[in-house]
């Protein structure tokens, strides 16, 4: 299946009791894509995800991954949607002070995107799943 | 359509069981047996998955041949969870067609002898594939309907531990429950986390059991007034809504349809908490309660047995327990007590009553009316 990169989240859960062949603390999200398909993914935490929240897609060896969307990300996003050029930037930018505040309400660290994109290589090679 | 009638209801302690599970079986079936006025002329079955947890098969005449009904017509029904409640809507059609005058419908599950992880295992094949190769139990299931529900405020954390310490409550005073034992609110709150935002003391237990309801063409006072079902995707991830079951409002309006009265008549509730969110939300897709309301009931006691809505005065699934195929039935065996005065310890005063069973993630939902009549 061709996925468009990104989707939104529809709800999500950590297993601590994962079933035979997976690894507890399993993280696994319900994401809507762009034109309807829904799919199930796995990924490295649920701490950061917001129902509703933008998150990465990606699928390698035919496994979902969802992944939190750095800044960059979001920007490139909101400029690909349609609609005035300025109601664009005033969401991009409404979106950008939303993330920079709650990053520091939730925990007090320092929001990471302020310099680049967040989707990291560290975030992109979560291992497959731990299948038997 | 014929009338159809309770004749007898009975139903084993569920609980961790030594018995086997047709010796559970008979347990029940031979108490709704005595001292009723007439005997079957069909069987109907009901056990999810005999073959998996204790290896047996062609399970219908199995049970027959075991309780010496050798020669009474027998069938197996199964819509996974909600497999009892599918058993007493065999029964129910085969009275109500006229094609029998007295059916004995049985079920029952035998799974503490084998291991957790085996019996998740065995119960998550209900689950959509796709959403199962991701791990996916019908704990995560539970645990994404209730992170929908909580999003969207129609549920607070503490309201689910409510339900729990309600039930368990009920369920201490229910000499057939698995945990006849009360717990608090700080026990729930801070028991383990299965799948956030689920604890373990919002899950339903792991429960041997097995129940029985003899059904009559003749009047006994006890009526099955109505029963419906309803259905839904196989896949929780395209339900058009992640936090009401449309299978279970499509199986109220069903029952209240052929009840021929609405929710404002029913006084007491048997409701499918196999995890504490659910009770909540059922209360809302029944009707038992508006839209909204559910949280605001539990908090305000108005549940409990000397409430305005008794529900689950078994315990439910949290406390009395969950022996899958036996579940359906032991709601309306618990329905037939309340209504007719022998719910020791935990009368309430009701003449209608409502069941509730989920079927699988709610793919097949049953909602039952009994009503006391005269």
């Amino acid at each position: 299946m061709e996925i468009s990169g990104y989707g939104s989240v529809l709800s999500y859960t950590t297993l601590m009791v994962a079933p035979e062949g997976f690894k507890p603390p399993l993280h696994i999200a319900v994401v809507e894509l762009p034109g309807g398909a829904r799919i199930f993914c796995h990924g490295k935490e649920t701490r950061a995800l917001k129902i509703g929240r933008r998150v990465a897609i990606e699928q390698v060896d035919g496994v979902f991954y969802f992944a939190s969307l750095g800044l960059a990300d979001r920007l490139a996003l909101f400029w690909k949607r349609r609609g005035a050029a300025p109601e664009r930037t005033k969401d991009a930018v409404k979106s950008a002070v939303k993330r920079f505040f709650s990053t520091y309400q939730n925990g007090g660290v320092p929001p990471p995107t302020e310099d680049g994109p967040q989707t990291s290589e560290e975030e992109k090679t979560v291992p497959p799943a731990e299948k038997s | 359509m014929r009338d159809v009638w309770i004749a007898a209801a009975a139903m084993t302690r569920f609980g961790r069981r030594s018995e086997t599970l047709v010796d559970l079986m008979a347990e029940a079936a031979l108490e709704a047996l005595r001292g009723a006025e007439c005997q079957p002329s069909a069987l109907v079955v009901t056990a999810m998955a005999p073959e998996e947890f204790v290896g047996e098969g062609n399970f219908a005449s199995h049970v027959g041949t075991y309780l010496g009904l050798s020669h009474v017509p027998a069938i197996r029904v199964e819509t996974a969870t909600s497999s009892g409640a599918a058993a007493l809507y065999a029964g129910f059609a085969l009275i109500a067609s006229g094609f029998h005058n007295h059916v004995l419908v049985l079920g029952g599950e035998k799974m503490t002898h084998v291991s957790t992880p085996r019996v998740s295992e065995i119960i998550s094949r209900v689950i959509d594939p796709h959403e199962r190769s991701y791990g996916a139990t019908m704990p995560a299931l539970a645990a994404i309907v209730a992170r929908a529900a909580l999003a969207k405020g129609l549920i607070a954390e503490t309201d689910m531990a409510h339900v729990a310490v309600k039930n368990h409550a009920n369920g201490a005073r229910n000499p057939y429950a698995h945990f006849q034992r009360p717990v608090t609110l700080e026990e729930v709150m801070s028991s383990r986390m299965i799948a956030d935002p689920l604890r373990l003391q919002h899950c339903c237990p792991i429960s041997d059991g097995a129940a029985a309801i003899l059904l009559t063409s003749h009047p006994t006072g006890l009526k099955l007034a109505g029963m419906g079902q309803g259905g839904d995707y196989l896949a929780v991830r395209y339900r058009s809504s992640l936090t009401g079951f449309r299978a279970t409002q499509d199986a109220a309006k069903a029952a209240y349809k052929m009840a021929g009265f609405g929710p404002e008549r029913v006084q007491v509730a048997e409701i499918h908490d196999a995890f504490a969110p659910f009770e909540i939300l059922a209360l809302e897709d029944t009707g038992l309660l508006p839209p909204g309301k559910a949280a605001k009931a539990i908090q305000n006691g108005e549940l409990t047995l000397e409430g305005r809505l008794p529900v689950n005065p078994s315990g439910g699934l949290k406390a009395r327990g969950h022996a899958l195929a036996a579940t359906g039935l032991a709601q309306v065996v618990e329905l037939a007590w309340q209504l007719t005065g022998r719910a020791v310890g935990r009368q309430v005063n009701a003449r209608v009553g409502l069941a509730h069973s989920i079927g699988g993630m709610a793919t097949n939902n049953w909602v039952t009316l009994v009503e006391q009549v005269a």
